[in-house]
């Protein structure tokens, strides 16, 4: 190009050069707007360069762009560029899936748990609220509006948790009445779109003509039953969305937006339409957006956890409550087996009136306290009326008992009592021991008193002088009744100790016997030797009322050869059944102490 | 699909509702033509091998209580001026109608339907006035709601006559 507008300038010279002055003139020229010429040249080249044009334009198309966004907002560019865009990914993904692929590889894990995780939690909340609903007393008054209307539960739940829904929406041509566009929200029945739309244009005409507003006034929503119709008028679109319960006011402003989007749009296709809504189907996605909805409860992911909190507790105290109940009739029967079961108590009947259980019968004094039983037992006394008449049991315990509390026995001694009879055992004065003897057939219930086991403490003590004294043998010579020598110390020691013994058993009351018995051996006739041992016991006697033995203590007898104290076997064995020996036994003195 | 705005007009009781009761789908009921004065309903003719959804606009007949609304006339395709057979009086009032109607919303395709064709006997308009008619540039078809003769022709006709515009 550059060399064709240097050669056209020679050229034209040599044709239009017929003279000197021409060429002059043409010279000048050249001289004046040969710079211009170049430069119209050079920007004529830029212009028909296309390679050069494209490199000018790429400096620029960065800026051009963001100049063009920040002027006209983003959505005309988005707008303008958004059919290259899908082209040029599809023809992306048709060539090779890969690079894209790639590229949203990071986005799409986590939109697509996103999406998951939504969707269960839809599911449990729809769960969770229809299981709260489904208890509740409105939820039963919402079952039975479903059987009535025939209309699935799960829709009237939704009908009234909804606190509004854009269930659906209408794009119609103002000029026309018909339909261009008809969204509807999930699960929403509907009427004929054309009709409805018709209808509904028939009606704003209806009310602009009929109350002959100003300024191209209309009617802006409907109110029918539980449905809102909101309507929003732009110059050649209206738009119409029909709402259960009550939207926000913030809404219409969307709807406006929304229409002024559609206006500028499809300013053309509304302009000229003639029937045919095929240019408008991309306007569904936009209307799409207007269906919207906000539930009663919006915080729902709570309610449910109350709900079920509250069923756990109600099924709890249930449980607990029949289990308490259950407790207190086993722990009842149980305390009234043990009542029966209790010495000194007859239980004749008992009845329940509520939780209070009235007991009759028979309680022996002795006998425990039934409100102290019932006590143990971890029962409410004043859930129990006793009425129980006195009596005298024949239990045994209570029987051991009543002559424990009239006897008074001392330290060490048992009483026991079995079918009537009372058994005392132990140790115990001798005053006590006659006291029983005495006493104990006339407590009630006590038939016979075995004291066998019961010892007099008294005797105790003496035992051991006594035994001491019995131990002592005196030995006669063969056919005498004097001593045989060297005994002087025995007999001296023996009559101390008979003063002591008698002295003692004196100081606790008791009266001694000093019973001195004459032995023989077989030497001799018999009726010799009952004499013999008669005078040998007389003997000692005198012996021991010299040395001062009171002679009222002292009792003798002869038992010659009937009572021998060793079998005669040998000489040894016969010497000792020539004796006298002492037998001691002590009877209580009648006043003693 | 194709809609187009059709308006039915003529006098009270030549059969309008009749015409349209059997043989369009109706969801509305007819309280809404004595309380505001219209009730659409549609119906889909085969014109020309595709389906064209007539939104038909019911108009209630004019009266000495009512008179038409003339923006329900507002972007229709075409009308439907329906005359009873037997009252020569609704072809005067209806051909008056017209006049207005032209006026409000302009030269559209229309049919002039000649209602009640099965009372043929009792007919007040001869078929002089009905050529006369014809010359004066009017599509008249003969109907009869009751016995359904050329009611689909009616719609299928005008939805043509639309097309054609």
């Amino acid at each position: 190009m550059a060399d064709q507008a240097h050669r056209r300038a020679p050229a034209n010279q040599t044709e239009e050069n017929p003279s000197a002055n021409n060429h002059a003139y043409e010279e000048l020229r050249h001289l004046i707007i040969a710079p211009e010429q170049e430069e119209l040249a050079d920007i004529q080249e830029r212009l028909d360069d296309r390679a050069r044009r494209t490199q000018d334009v790429s400096s620029v198309v960065a800026e051009a762009i963001s100049m063009r966004r920040d002027q006209h907002g983003e959505r005309a560019l988005a707008q303008a560029l958004a059919p290259t865009v899908q082209e040029t990914l599809r023809e992306s993904v048709r060539r090779d899936p890969h690079p894209l692929a790639d590229a949203l590889f990071p986005v799409m894990g986590p939109a697509i748990r996103k999406s998951i995780s939504e969707a269960l939690r839809g599911m449990l909340e729809s769960f969770n609220e229809a299981l709260e609903h489904s208890l509740s007393a409105r939820g039963i008054k919402w079952r039975i509006e479903a059987l009535r209307t025939g209309k699935p539960f799960a829709e009237i739940v939704l009908m009234h948790s909804l606190l509004f829904r854009v269930e659906q929406v209408f794009l119609i041509h103002r000029h026309t009445g018909l339909v261009l566009s008809h969204v509807v929200a999930r699960s929403v029945a509907t009427q004929d779109a054309s009709m409805v739309a018709g209808m509904l244009s028939a009606i704003q005409q209806f009310v602009r003509d009929s109350f002959d507003s100003k300024n191209e006034e209309s009617l802006d929503s409907l109110n029918v039953g539980e449905l809102e119709v909101w309507i929003e008028e732009g110059p050649d679109a209206v738009l119409a969305a029909v709402i259960r319960g009550h939207a926000p006011s913030d809404y219409r402003l969307t709807m406006k937006e929304a229409l002024e989007e559609i206006q500028q749009r499809y300013s053309s296709a509304l302009e000229n339409f003639k029937g045919d809504a095929t240019p408008f189907l991309s306007a569904e996605e936009l209307l799409t957006r207007l269906l919207a909805a906000q539930h009663r409860e919006p915080a729902a992911a709570k309610k449910p956890r109350a709900a079920l909190a509250a069923i756990a507790v109600l099924g709890i105290l249930i449980v607990a409550y029949f289990g308490y109940s259950i407790y207190l009739m086993v722990e009842w029967s149980r305390f009234l087996h043990a009542v029966r079961g209790q010495p000194g108590i007859t239980v004749i009947s008992y009845d329940r009136e509520g939780n209070r259980y009235h007991i009759q019968g028979f309680r022996d004094p002795l006998a425990a306290d039934p409100n102290t039983l019932l006590k143990q037992a971890g029962l409410d006394p004043q859930n129990a009326q006793f009425d129980l008449a006195p009596y005298y049991s024949l239990d045994d315990s209570i029987v051991a008992q009543r002559a424990r509390q009239l006897l008074h026995p001392p330290e060490g001694v048992t009483l026991s009592e079995n079918r009537g009879e009372l058994r005392v055992e132990g140790i115990a004065s001798p005053q006590w021991i006659s006291r029983v003897q005495e006493r104990a057939p006339y407590i009630a219930g006590v038939a016979s008193v075995d004291t066998s086991r019961l010892q007099n403490s008294h005797l105790l003590q003496l035992n051991a002088p006594k035994s001491a004294i019995e131990s002592v043998i005196l030995i006669f010579p063969i056919g005498r009744a004097e001593l045989e020598p060297g005994q002087e110390n025995t007999i001296t020691q023996t009559q101390k100790q008979i003063r002591d013994i008698i002295a003692q058993a004196n100081r606790l009351g008791e009266q001694t016997t000093v019973e001195l018995t004459g032995h023989s051996d077989s030497t001799g006739i018999e009726g010799t030797n009952m004499l013999l041992s008669q005078e040998r016991a007389d003997k000692i006697r005198a012996a021991l009322i010299r040395r001062g033995v009171t002679s009222a203590n002292l009792h003798t007898r002869g038992v010659g050869t009937t009572q021998p104290l060793r079998p005669e076997d040998t000489e040894e064995n016969r010497r000792l059944n020539r004796s006298v020996t002492f037998k001691i036994t002590f009877t209580p003195t009648s006043s003693g102490n | 699909m194709l809609q187009k705005k059709i308006c039915m007009l003529g006098s009270f009781s030549v059969g309008k509702t009749s015409l349209v009761r059997r043989f369009v789908e109706s969801i509305f009921s007819d309280a809404y033509q004595t309380s505001i004065g219209v009730k659409v309903d549609k119906k889909v003719v085969r014109v020309n091998n595709q389906d064209v959804t007539l939104v038909l606009w019911d108009i209630h007949g004019e009266d000495v209580y009512q008179k038409i609304h003339m923006s329900y006339l507002r972007g229709m395709s075409g009308y439907l001026l329906v005359i009873d057979g037997t009252r020569r009086q609704t072809l005067e009032d209806a051909l008056a109608l017209n006049q207005r109607v032209i006026q409000e919303a302009g030269k559209v395709p229309a049919i002039l339907v000649l209602n009640k064709s099965d009372l043929v006997d009792k007919w007040e308009i001869d078929s002089a006035r009905e050529s006369e008619l014809a010359v004066a540039g009017w599509t008249i078809l003969r109907t009869s709601a009751k016995t359904g003769a050329s009611v689909e022709q009616v719609f299928s006709q005008l939805a043509a006559a639309t097309l054609a515009e």
